[in-house]
Order: structure tokens, then sequence, then C-alpha cells
């Protein structure tokens, strides 16, 4: 403000055309109506610009109107980059050419195989499977730091017989990452107004995911991407998913029964709706036909939703139908979870990944989970885990100190 | 600025338990420019002319005219001398006695070189060794001077203590490049391709004064259009596999294997040289430790280097399969340059047994030759070959010496033994897409069938 001379008498200002003394910061004469400013000159400092002190406000006293309840600091960020991995041959470093550089051994590539970690409570693998010839699942994580906080777990799944899914699955994920950066919102108070709201948000992120999703489509290709998509939003003790196909999210506590958080949009399902049992119907000649998908063919894009209050430890899992097809039952799933006996939500994953492979790994194959309770590595477990099944459970102790054991968690 | 680009040629898939690896690597420069306006340092070229007493009127006069012709081709602003070579070597060009001793070419002295060259007179023996000393004192009389190559005419055999043409060539070894011509019949292609291969360096006959001044404008021409000052092979090997060999394999035909420096432990690098806009074709072999069904490795990495810059990249694989449909095909680009760097070897070393009087073993050889000329498609070396040996069965290799041979036709096959044809190329299948090269392009257009060297 190097030629203002308002800052020098701020308040014995003349208006340039009739004289009428003008307060500092007034833009408009109170005589003439004539613009003073018309240099452009900034009102001084002593006069801050913000709009809730603005004229005709001070009935509200210095209250504001209203609080962003969505404030920027909240957004979770990005987990950072794994970086790529020494050679799984040698450890020595893998060149850009995607060999050792050592040993020579060709690395995998990143899409192939990839790990997110956005906090030490939640993680995923993203694995090709055994044999599939490329990843065309997907995923994308969010995490507060907090364990408990706040988790995003999206996970799609690309369909094999379309045009570039792997390409596809990986935008869609990130950008239905991106709807869910921020809380979810509130609505007016009420659960009904809390549901809807968050209903919108999540109905806004399968719709990111498909307009990425064809935005990366080839427009002439006669065989356009299309991916399953489902997500699951932990805050505190709530969690909130959509589904759309059959990619799943579960609650597997470490104590007491399981359970599916989402319904497929499968041929499948709707056999097993019209009184078909699940294992028949699963593995039946349409088992992986899919109703509901994204992509730019994709008739109906609009998610199923599910909610649940959590308050024991466990695991949050979602995850491509890789992993289920060989442990579709919670109880299966908690079995595989006892099995690996760790509460580190990267080792559990690349374990459950490990699982499915070593099942047969007939398709791309994702797990990712956010750990509810203590994630310190649990003790060896018990020696007769079997013997130990049939005893009563111990009351369940909400946030209890102690780490969890397998004893007494088999149903 | 020169760009560079890579096609490798292989059958990448090896049987259980296989763990050789052939490759065969073509490197592609385009946009090199000309010598010493790369901005990394002048050119400089020296003529070394023979002025031996053996030369006779008609080849010296020949010699003198080729001499000159070669200066109208050296362009203006590179530095140049020209070195008159007998019992000892001349500095007959600039008349200097101290300080560089070379001077750019301009009008004014390219009139004055060729004057000098017009005033030799033959008399004395012939001491290379000398003449390659000189020249490299001159190159190193002016540091500016950064691409180093020489013009070397002879027309007789070294007359010297055995080694000390050796101890020459060592020292202008990875220092100069030197292109050799042996005039008429007295010189020993034996000796004389001992020079032009150390110093990256062709040789060929000129069987008559007539053609001289031709060649040596070529020679220039060739060598003035080379920007790319100094390049080097670089081979990278995993750990615990073994390189084999690795060949220049077209145009010509240049072992390097023992040329090999250290850059790292994995790494070795090979001496190429000044490159012009050209392909030059590497037959790369290599051992790797046998890995089991269905793993993928790379067995090199096959560079072109810069100074430290690596300017392009192939990569050679090896996959180990149970299809003996895909492990038992040997790819036609290594079969041939196989059979090319057999003939080669079947014509040197027929021609040694006919010089040394044991015919049986020549005929056998040079009939081997025949018949591998003919497989490979190199008319040049068969049209050489039936100037030395009665054809009776090509596919066999059949053949009878002929009695009375020109002295000239044997010392032509002899150098021209080296000289390799190229075969039609299909789109390298081993260069995978997923593999980001360091340069734009990774693929070379297929080459045109009988692109003689």
């Amino acid at each position: 403000m190097t030629e203002s001379d308002t800052a020098t008498d701020p308040a014995a200002t003349a208006c340039p055309k009739c004289g009428t003394p003008v307060p500092a910061g007034a833009r408009f004469c109170e005589g003439c109506g004539a613009q003073v400013d018309a240099g452009g000159t900034t009102p001084p400092a002593a006069a801050p610009p913000a709009d809730p002190v603005d004229a005709a406000t001070d009935d509200l006293g210095d209250a504001p109107i209203s609080a962003p309840t969505r404030r920027p600091a909240d957004a979770l960020p990005d987990p950072a980059p794994a970086g790529r991995r020494p050679c799984a041959s040698c450890g020595g470093e893998v060149g850009p050419d995607l060999y050792c550089t050592e040993c020579g051994t060709k690395a995998p590539s990143e899409r192939d195989h990839f790990t997110e970690q956005p906090a030490a409570w939640v993680a995923g693998v993203c694995d090709k499977g055994v044999r599939k010839h490329r990843n065309e699942d997907a995923m994308a994580l969010l995490a507060g730091a907090e364990a408990g906080s706040r988790a995003v777990l999206v996970v799609l799944d690309g369909v094999s017989n379309s045009v570039d899914s792997d390409v596809a699955s990986l935008a869609g994920a990130r950008a239905a990452r991106e709807v869910l950066r921020m809380p979810l919102p509130a609505g007016m108070g009420t659960p009904e107004s809390r549901a809807a709201a968050v209903g919108r948000v999540l109905a806004e992120a399968a719709k990111a995911a498909n307009t990425a999703i064809v935005a990366v489509t080839d427009p002439d290709t006669p065989n356009p991407a299309s991916a399953t998509l489902t997500l699951a939003v932990l805050e505190g003790t709530r969690v909130d998913v959509a589904n759309i196909g059959d990619s799943r999210t579960y609650w597997l506590p470490d104590k007491g029964p399981g359970v599916q958080l989402t319904v497929d949009d499968s041929i499948a399902q709707e056999q097993i709706a019209t009184g078909v049992a699940k294992e028949v119907a699963e593995t039946g000649q349409y088992a992986h036909a899919i109703t509901k998908w994204l992509g730019r063919d994709a008739p109906d894009i609009s998610p199923s939703l599910g909610t649940l209050e959590v308050t024991e430890p466990g695991w949050l899992l979602a995850c491509s139908d890789g992993l289920w097809n060989y442990a579709s039952e919670p109880s299966a799933l908690q079995d595989q979870i006892r099995a690996a006996g760790t509460t580190d939500p990267l080792a559990l994953a690349q374990k459950l990944v490990d699982f499915a492979n070593a099942a047969g790994g007939h398709d791309n194959i994702t797990a990712s989970l956010a750990r509810i309770g203590p994630v310190s590595p649990p003790p060896p477990p018990p020696p007769s885990a079997t013997t130990a099944a049939g005893a009563p459970p111990p009351p369940p102790v909400q946030n209890a100190p102690t780490t969890p054991t397998d004893e007494g968690a088999h149903d | 600025m020169a760009e560079f680009t890579t096609a490798v040629y292989q059958n990448e898939f090896l049987p259980d338990g296989g763990t050789d690896v052939n490759a065969i690597v073509t490197i592609t420069c385009k946009g090199a420019g000309t010598a010493g306006q790369a901005g990394s340092g002048d050119a400089g070229e020296i003529v070394i002319v023979d002025t031996s007493g053996s030369m006779g009127p008609a080849t010296m006069a020949a010699a003198k005219d080729a001499a000159q012709a070669a200066l109208e081709e050296i362009v203006d602003g590179t530095w140049f001398a020209v070195i008159a070579g007998a019992d000892r070597a001349m500095l007959a060009y600039p008349p200097v006695s101290s300080g560089p001793g070379m001077v750019r070419m301009d009008a004014r002295t390219r009139q004055e070189g060729q004057a000098a060259i017009a005033r030799f007179v033959g008399s004395g023996g012939t001491a290379m060794s000398t003449w390659l000393d000189l020249a490299g004192q001159l190159f190193a009389s002016v540091p500016e001077v950064t691409q180093r190559h020489a013009l070397l005419l002879t027309d007789g055999e070294n007359r010297e203590r055995p080694g000390r043409l050796d101890d020459a060539v060592n020292r202008a070894t990875g220092y100069f490049q030197c292109d050799c011509r042996g005039a008429g019949t007295d010189w020993q292609v034996a000796e004389v391709r001992r020079i032009a291969t150390a110093l990256l360096g062709t040789v060929d006959i000129i069987p008559r004064p007539d053609v001289m001044r031709e060649q040596f404008q070529e020679i220039m021409r060739t060598a003035m259009s080379r920007g790319v000052a100094d390049a080097k092979l670089r081979v990278w090997t995993p750990q615990g596999a073994q390189v084999l060999f690795v060949r220049q394999v077209a145009p010509t035909l240049e072992d390097l294997t023992d040329r090999r420096t250290v850059v790292n432990p994995l790494t070795g690098e090979y001496p190429t040289g000044a490159w012009a806009d050209e392909a030059r074709d590497y037959h790369v072999a290599v051992r790797v430790p046998a890995k089991a069904i269905g793993q993928e490795q790379l067995a090199a990495r096959v560079q072109l280097a810069l100074g430290s810059d690596v300017v392009t990249q192939g990569l050679v694989k090896a996959t180990w399969s149970g299809n003996a449909e895909l492990t038992t095909r040997i790819d036609q680009q290594v079969a041939h340059y196989t059979g090319q760097a057999e003939l080669a070897q079947m014509i040197q070393e027929g021609l040694a047994a006919k010089a040394a009087g044991d015919e049986a073993a020549a005929t056998t050889k040079l009939g081997r030759a025949v018949q591998l000329a003919a497989e490979t498609g190199n008319a040049e070396a068969t049209t050489k070959l039936r100037k030395v040996v009665e054809v009776e069965n090509e596919a066999d290799g059949t053949v009878r010496l002929k009695r009375a041979v020109d002295r000239a036709d044997e010392m032509a096959l002899d150098t021209a033994s080296t000289k390799t044809t190229r075969i039609r190329k299909e789109q390298p299948a081993s260069q995978a897409p997923t593999a980001p090269p360091p340069t734009p392009a990774d693929a070379t257009p297929p080459a045109p069938a009988g692109d003689s060297a």
C-alpha cells in the first residue's frame, strides 16, 4: 500500500467529489454516493474485510452463523507410496527396467502386487493371484493416525472380459477415495437424517468411481471397462458400507460370530434369495455373473447400503471375490484370521492373500483391513485351540486393554 | 544430437537346465552429425602414407593423388597432419618441429598439405611402429582434439624387430582409430589386420592404383560423418553369470571379448569407437545359472554409453520352459551370425593352411567356407572364394584348390573375410513393452535383406 495515504490519517479522508468526510474503509461517499476508492486502494489493516463482521450482522454479535463441520484439517492424507520393493530373489535393487540390478530376476509389476498402509491399524494387499495374467483388482485406503479414529476401505474388482479394466478399476478406486477423504456428514442430528446424508455421500463415491472408469475407457470399444465396488467407512464405532457387484465387506470380531455387511448383486445371490442353498449358488454356473456393476454400460450405479455399530475388537475386511471364493462364510474367514495369528493388518492381509493363492489363486485377490482394538502382536496361539473351542466365551470386554486371544472365540 | 536405439533378437526360451543365452543386439545411431561438431571436442585426422623405397612409381603417384583427395574430404576446421612413413616417420605437414603438430583445415592449409604430399619421394624401409607413435604424439600435441582418426597406407611388410609394432599398436589402442589399406600384394594381411582391429578400423586391399583415390575419399568421408566421438558397449550380467563372448558381427566381424574393461563387478565395457549414422550388430553370449521352469530372468543388459551416460539399452532375457517347441528354436539372426563368424574363421584358417602348404586342411576349410557363404547368403564371400577354389558342390562344400591363383584375389578374400551380410529382421519379439527403455524408441525398422557391408 505504498500510495495509500489513508494509513496516515484513517478517519479524515474526504470525498474527492463533494468534500464530505469519509470513514476509513468506506467505498462510497455517504454524502454524494461517489466511489471513493476508485484507485483500488485496499482498506487499511484496521478494517478487516471478513464477511461475518460486515455491516448489518451485529444482531448476532461475534458468533458465526455457521461453523464448518467438514474442516480441511479433517481430510485424511493419502497413504505414503510403498516404493519399489527390493528383489524378491536376492534382496537387490530393482532397476527401472523392472529387473533386479544384481541377479536379473524379473520383479512383479507394481500393478500386479501392491500394498497400502495409511496407518498402523489399516492396511491392504492387492495381488494378481496365480492364474490371471494381470491384476484387475484395485484398492484405495485412507486412515487417521489414531487407531479406531477413521478409516476408508475401497475395493474394486475389474471385470476381466472388458478392455483395460485394470486401469479403470484403479482409477475408480482412487476417485471413490477422493470423495471419502472428508468425514461423513452428520445430517440434521436424527438417525434418519444422518443415514440419508451418508447415503448421499456414498452414492457420490460410487458415482465418482463410475465417472473415472468411464473416463479411462476407450469411447469406441464395444467392451467397455467395468468393475464391482465395495467400500467401507469406519468412524469411531460406526461402519457404513456401500456395494455394487460381488466384492464384499465383512465385520469379523475376534470373538463371536462375524457378519457379511454387503449383499452381492449377483445371480448367485438372487438364487439364494429364492431359496437355493448358498454353497450351491456360489459354486454354480452363474456364481460370478454380477447383476450390477460400474462402467459405461452400467444400467444402475446406485449402491446398496449398510451400517453397523462395532464395539468389540475385530477386523473390518473389504475384499474381492478372489479371497471370498475360498472363504465365503464369515466363520471361514475368522478361521483364517485366527490361523494367521497376528493383529498387524498388513501381515494379516498378506496372509489372507497367501491363503487364497495357496488355495488356487484363480482370480485377483484383494484384502484390505482395519483393526478395531489392540494392534500389538498377539501371544502365540494356545497349543490346543480345538479343545478350547467348546469352552464358553469370556464376557466381552469393551476396549479391553488386554491382548485378545484365540481362546473360545470359535462359535 | 545423436539418437540411439536398440533392438534385441533372440530366443529367450531355455530348456530345463539350459544355461547359455545368445542374442543379437542391433544398435542404431541417427543424427550423428559431423565429426568434431558435437561440442564435446575437436576432430583430428592424420594421413599416413608409406614412402618406403618399395613404392613403385605408379603406386606412389596414385598414393599422392589419393592422399590429396583425402585432404579434400576433411571438413574445414578439423585438425590434420600428414605423415610420410619409411624407416622412420616424418611429419610432412604442418612444417613444425615443436608445439602443436597439427593445424586446422582451411583453404590455405589444405593447399599447403597437398603441396607437401606432392613432394613425397620413395626411399628407405618400413617401420610402422614409428608411424603409429608419431601419429600418437601429434594427436597428443593438440589437447582440443578428442576424436582421433588416422588413415594408413602401406605397400609392404613391416621390417622391424618382432614385438616393436605390437608395442606401438598397444600404445595407440584406445587412443586413436586407424583405417588401414594395403597397396599391391607385398604386404601382410594378418599384420595390417592386427593394427586395424586393435585401432577399431577397417582393413582392405587396394589391388590397383586406379582405385586408390576412391577408397581414400570414401574412408575420409566416413570418418567425417562420425559425429559421435567415442562410444562404449556395456554389458551387464547378473550375479553368478559369465560372459562367453561379445562380438561385433555387422558390418564387420570383430571379437571384443578380450577387450573388456571393468565398470563394476557386474558390468564390463567394450570399445566401439566413433559412430556415424549407422547400425551395428553385436552377438552377446552369456551363461547364467539354470533356474526352474517358468522362471524368467534378465541375462544381460546391453547398453551403449557415451562417457558415463547410457544412451540406449537392450534387454537379453532367459525364460526356462518345458515346451520343446519353444526351446529348440534357434533365432534366425543368431544362426545367421554364428554362420558368418564360422565363415570368417574358415576363410582365414583355410588361407593360412594353403600358405603353409597344407592342401588337405586348406581344401576342407575353404570347402566349409563355400558351404557357409552359400547358406548365409554372403554373395561377396562366395564370389571371392570362387576366385581361389573350384567349387564342385556348393551345398556339400566340396572344392578343389585352384592351381594358378592371383595373389590379390587371395588377399582380397582374406581382407573381406570379416565383412558380414545382414538378413531381414522381423520386429524383435524379445522387447517387452513394459520395460521402459532409456531412449524414446526401442525398435529398429527391418533392415533390407542383403545389406552388404
